[in-house]
């Protein structure tokens, strides 16, 4: 087809394509296809270097084109390659042929492990595919298959591109392609037959090469030589069932109710099944000659034992089951679930209960509503606490979700405060469970937003995964939620701190459940102390109350947001506050020591100025440093605070809004101020309680020196003197901070207003806890349930020592952590982390499976041992392993020894129990030549049988070229395929 | 306004009392200088869009008080913020030297480890100076934070330095961006890890 027109010549010629056929644009855009990637001319590459197919990268390039309306995709398939010397990509090598053709005779790469069905065929570098683009589209008919041939025939012809053209035909299952590669002068056919049924004669050597020679058709006596490449492939599946030591877990023994409190606090690991399904051992004889060796049907010199090539590669189980990615997996599961707790258990349990119905449901009335006013003094705390036997006892009766064995082994593992043999004594609890422990393991938690690996949150999360698996799944999480609730409430209730839960505010580091957890713990703690502080001082209540202005502020813009504006202080850890009375604003300190001594110092001397020279101090602390009073020269003394009202993170974000939401004038700003005062305030009341006839410069040198400056001048006397005052800005008329120590009344915190509502707040954890569903409850809990898994993992790795892995763990841990920090994280991103712990556990457990099957720990040799290690984590990484000293290394020996048992097995399965270690059996075997002779029936027969058949020949006639000729064969147990590429000189015919 | 906005940054401002927080704050946002400032009380709040490298970023800028007594309070604040600006007073040492104090709440309290930081040194309007640039310098690169010394009063180095911290922030990939637009960044990896699978042409001969 002549595309190209000649306007230059004088007469116009019009070149009419309208006539053209469909076939005929389908050539043309063939060529165009090939012209756009530049496969036309000859370009020689460097020879190829070994296993450069493994080692190489392939890429691909992709068009479509169509043949009428039925759409076919071109690829271009290659090895990228350092782009050869440019010099030689011009120059017209008349003589040279293609570089597809050289390649058919290389021998370096002949067998790659894992490559495109034509490179391992013709072990070409390079080839361009046309198929039916569409999976299901087939070319079936031999004249239509005919057609696409010469299609590809002529294009090459028209463009002189020099790569091998294919194109598939039949189904695409088959891989059954025909092609063709032209280069000046010659032509290689590439053919193909492909047969489920093999006829005898071709299942052997002789047979084949019979084949090979009538193909050639050489009329040339002797023939030249042709070489031979042979792999057999031997897969061993079966393994003996003593090679797979996992056992999957005993559930039966754990729903039993012989559960070890510990059981619950692990995750189980590894995979169930065999990760590993095959060994496939490929034995190669890579450069035989005719006549070397004898193989036809009745006997054969090719002895796998013998064979001077082995090679491993192992066929990895596809999605074992793997107990930790189950378990993971299915709690995750628990995030899409709609119902609520209710639904799930019923609330048949409550109602059943008869008289009582009224008190209980309006306790829980009370539970599920939020609650402004502080409810503690009702007697809810034993409603809900009979209740609870209740259920307890009415679920025993009936099929309850999980089994009071299992719960009560559950509770006691989260609780083991409740097993001591004085519930009351709770003090202590939390301050042990919490050993500092600053490894980096340890604070993965804030990376993940999780918690601590010894929180109770962290343990919840574990039982939560592990009941959702073993007992009961989602009734199982509900009931035990409804438990894990009704014990907070009783802990609140009855003052029992929370155990497994750090002291001090809410970590924000950590997920928001163990920070309400946490925030109720600080509510329990305040409220536990108050009550043991009005136990000590009974008579000694306080009636004279100030309605500190503190609080006021704060109630303009609702009192929750102002919690954490007024956080105070920590460092006054030492002394303790107790509250008085509750539910008014108003507490009492404990006097501790240090200011009764005050107390007795000071009240002998006063006198100085003001109104309050006469007060008596109150609530001092201690004294700060060397300070005196300005006026008096008493010591300045820093007086007790009031604590810092804890705030989980959605409080915070709350306030802040409101915050912002002021805005940003002057005016907001200023109210801003006036909500966050309160502290201050607080701060200023107690500071004059504590040093009666202070001014604000003495408050100032303690709150802010900085604003307190101090200038060495010269007196009327001639003497040094620090002078000082305060800063500007303090001293701006009417700025806040004057405000405030003008409105402060000398009041030690202790009676101040409470700045931090605990009965309110604990109310408030509580009901946000009763309103969870178990869908909620697995997300806040699912950052805890990675982070474990990650551990596991990590920890079963360092078992294993598995550099890759390795890599990967951290992949993830970089990964996670930038998800989870997300307020609601992705599901699909959520899925992919839990995928990615899953293919670990699979990894890990591959490589146990590898290391039992070698026996590296058995190995003796220190030497012998680090190369079987080193060989399996080959195995692991690598697509195939070369056996070094094939059958005669160590390795190569376990192979067949593996070999060896399975064929045993098969041959007489009796005898299985009673098979003789495997170390004796190498010595029974005895010399090599013995061996030797066994050897053919320790192997099954081939699974695969490949072979190469090469030769320089010329075609068609003795005085033609002499060409590279190909031919590839395989057979296998369902399959046999033969690959052809045969060359001839195309000059003179 | 809002509609062209590439997004809102959290910034912080952090340092010790007078240092001169609230004077940058209010010299960026309303280039006014008040020599006579009150004193911060708990967290103050302030809003400004900027523009840079043409994209706006709205700033919602938190300025902390700098006194011990309210630093149990303002950590709450570190929550979520992108950005974190650490002042000292280029005139009074004591000021730098509680630096360290001020970054290691930055580590305890930050939600985030890769936010960015600046240290900016105020006040250099002043003749008394105590800390050399250089000292300044070398403690950012310590740390690796940004650093510009500024001063709030003459207005130099306040603007560059916002803009500079915010074309930080907005470089630093998976900061800033919704959750939504960081997608399909790990699945070439992933299917590295994954290996085998089903034949695409590539295939052993088993």
């Amino acid at each position: 087809m002549a595309a190209d027109s000649e306007p230059e010549s004088e007469v116009f010629e019009i070149t009419d394509f309208t006539t053209a056929s469909e076939w005929e644009r389908f050539i043309s855009k063939v060529e165009e296809v090939l012209n756009d990637w530049k496969l036309i001319g000859n370009s020689l590459g460097k020879p190829l270097e070994k296993g450069v197919f493994t080692s190489g990268t392939w890429e691909e390039k992709s068009d479509e084109i169509s043949f009428a309306d039925f759409k076919f995709s071109v690829t271009h398939h290659y090895l990228v390659q350092e782009s050869a010397d440019k010099e030689g990509k011009d120059e017209v090598l008349e003589d040279v042929i293609p570089q597809a053709m050289q390649d058919l005779l290389c021998m370096n790469n002949d067998f790659p492990p894992r490559a495109h069905c034509l490179v391992r065929w013709y072990g070409l570098r390079e080839f361009v595919v046309i198929a039916p683009a569409a999976n299901k589209d087939v070319v079936l008919s031999e004249s239509k298959c005919n057609l696409l041939l010469s299609s590809v025939s002529i294009a090459l012809g028209n463009t002189g591109c020099q790569v091998p053209l294919f194109v598939q035909i039949h189904h695409k299952w088959r891989r059954m392609y025909v092609g063709e590669c032209q280069g000046p002068g010659v032509r290689t056919d590439f053919e193909m037959v492909h047969l489920r049924k093999v006829p005898n004669q071709y299942t052997h050597l002789s047979g084949l090469l019979d084949i090979f020679k009538s193909k050639i058709g050489c009329p040339l006596t002797p023939l030249p030589p042709v070489s031979i490449a042979i792999r057999f492939t031997y897969v061993l599946q079966d393994w003996q069932q003593y090679f797979w030591p996992q056992q999957p877990p005993d559930i039966d023994a754990l729903v039993g109710g012989e559960v070890g409190g510990l059981e619950f606090g692990k995750l189980p690991f590894g995979a169930c099944e065999d990760p590993i399904s095959e060994l496939h051992l490929a034995t190669t004889w890579p450069h035989l000659t005719e006549g070397i060796i004898v193989d036809n049907d009745v006997y054969s010199d090719l002895d796998p034992l013998q064979a001077p090539h082995w090679s491993v590669r192992v066929r990895k189980a596809d999605n074992p089951q793997c107990l930790l990615g189950d378990f993971v997996t299915e709690f995750f599961k628990i995030c899409r679930r709609k119902e609520s707790t209710d639904e799930i258990l019923g609330r048949s349990t409550f109602e059943e209960e008869g008289r009582e119905i009224a008190d209980i449901s309006h306790a829980l009335s009370k539970l599920t509503e939020p609650a402004p006013v502080p409810i503690h003094k009702l007697s809810v705390s034993n409603m809900v606490h009979t209740a609870k036997k209740k259920i307890r006892k009415h679920r025993g009766v009936e099929e309850s979700p999980l089994n009071n064995d299992v719960l009560n082994t559950i509770l006691l593992f989260l609780f083991p405060d409740a097993a001591s043999e004085k519930p009351l004594d709770g003090t202590s609890s939390t301050d042990n469970n919490n050993p500092p422990s600053e490894s980096e393991e340890y604070n993965l938690y804030n990376q993940f937003k999780s918690a601590p690996s010894d929180s109770l949150t962290y343990k919840l999360a574990l039982c939560l995964c592990m009941i959702n698996f073993y007992h009961g799944g989602l009734k199982g999480v509900a009931h035990l939620w409804q438990e894990f609730v009704l014990e907070m409430r009783f802990r609140w209730e009855n003052n029992f701190l929370i155990p497994g839960l750090a002291s001090g505010p809410p970590d924000l580091r950590c997920c928001l459940l163990h920070q309400k957890l946490q925030m109720l713990n600080c509510c329990i703690e305040r409220k536990k102390a108050r009550d043991e502080g009005r136990k000590t001082s009974t008579s000694d209540n306080v009636t004279n109350t100030y309605p500190g202005d503190a609080g006021r502020a704060g109630d303009q813009l609702g009192p929750d947001n102002l919690k954490g504006t007024e956080k105070e202080k920590g460092e006054v850890g030492k002394s303790w506050d107790s509250w008085s009375d509750s539910e008014e604003e108003f507490f009492e300190c404990l006097s501790d020591t240090e200011e009764l001594k005050g107390n007795g110092q000071e009240s002998g001397k006063k006198g100085g100025p003001k109104e309050m020279a006469n007060l008596k101090p109150e609530g001092r602390l201690c004294q700060h440093g060397k300070l005196t009073l300005l006026h008096n020269g008493e010591p300045l003394y820093i007086p007790v605070t009031q604590e810092p009202a804890p705030m989980t993170e959605d409080l915070l974000e709350e306030q802040s809004e409101v915050l912002a939401k002021l805005g940003t004038s002057a005016e907001g700003a200023h109210l801003r101020a006036r909500m966050q005062s309160a502290c201050l305030l607080s701060d200023m009341e107690s500071f004059k309680a504590a040093n009666p006839g202070c001014f604000l410069e003495d408050f100032v040198r303690w709150y802010s020196p900085r604003d307190y400056i101090e200038e060495e001048v010269i007196d009327e006397k001639g003497n040094m003197v620090l002078k000082g005052e305060l800063s500007a800005r303090m001293k701006i008329p009417s700025n806040m901070w004057v405000e405030a120590w003008e409105t402060a009344k000398p009041i030690p915190a202790r009676r101040q207003r409470r700045l931090f509502d605990d009965t309110r707040e604990a109310e408030k954890v509580l009901h946000y806890l009763a309103v969870q569903k178990p869908a909620d409850l697995a997300r806040h809990l699912l950052p805890c349930v990675i982070h474990a898994a990650v551990l596991k993992v990590k920890e079963e790795e360092s078992l294993e020592n598995i550099s890759s892995v390795k890599k990967i763990i951290k992949q993830i841990i970089s990964h996670s952590s930038k998800v989870l920090h997300f307020p609601n994280p992705e599901d699909k991103k959520l899925e992919e982390i839990i995928h990615q712990i899953t293919n670990v556990e699979a990894m890990i457990a591959r490589a146990r499976s590898l290391k039992a099957k070698f026996g590296t720990e058995k190995c003796e040799q220190e030497e012998e041992k680090e190369d079987l290690e080193r060989f399996v984590s080959c195995l692991l990484e690598q697509p195939e392993v070369l056996v070094v000293g094939a059958g005669r290394g160590h390795a190569g020996k376990i192979i067949h020894k593996l070999f060896m048992n399975a064929q045993r097995l098969t041959e007489s399965s009796d005898e299985a129990a009673g098979m003789a270690p495997p170390e004796e059996e190498l010595k029974r075997m005895g010399s090599p030549e013995e061996r030797r002779q066994n050897s053919m029936s320790d192997f099954p027969p081939p699974a695969g049988r490949e072979l190469i058949l090469r030769s320089t020949v010329p075609r068609p006639a003795p005085y033609s070229r002499a060409l590279p000729q190909r031919m590839y064969s395989v057979l296998t147990k369902e399959d046999f395929r033969l690959a052809g590429a045969f060359s001839s000189d195309t000059s003179f015919f | 306004m809002d509609e062209d906005v590439l997004t809102t940054l959290k910034i912080l401002i952090i340092g010790e009392s007078g240092v001169g927080k609230s004077s940058l704050l209010l010299r960026f946002t309303d280039d006014t200088f008040d020599p006579e400032l009150a004193a911060t009380i708990g967290v103050d709040f302030k809003v400004k869009t900027i523009s840079v490298d043409g994209n706006k970023a709205k700033l919602a800028i938190w300025d902390t008080a700098g006194q011990e007594r309210f630093r149990t309070l303002t950590p709450s604040y570190y929550r979520g913020a992108q950005g974190v600006i650490l002042v000292y007073d280029v005139t009074r040492r004591d000021t730098f030297v509680k630096l360290d104090n001020w970054l290691n709440e930055l580590e305890t309290y930050c939600t985030r480890n890769d936010i960015v930081n600046m240290l900016v040194g105020n006040k250099i309007d002043k003749e008394n100076r105590e800390v050399d640039r250089n000292e300044g310098l070398k403690f950012a690169r310590k740390h690796s934070m940004l650093f510009i010394e500024a001063s709030a009063k003459t207005c130099d180095g306040v603007q560059c330095a916002f803009e500079e911290l915010v074309e930080k922030i907005i470089q630093t990939p998976g900061l800033w961006e919704s959750e939504n637009q960081n997608k399909g960044v790990k699945l070439s990896q992933r299917e590295e890890v994954n290996g085998g699978g089903a034949c695409g042409g590539y295939c052993s001969v088993l």
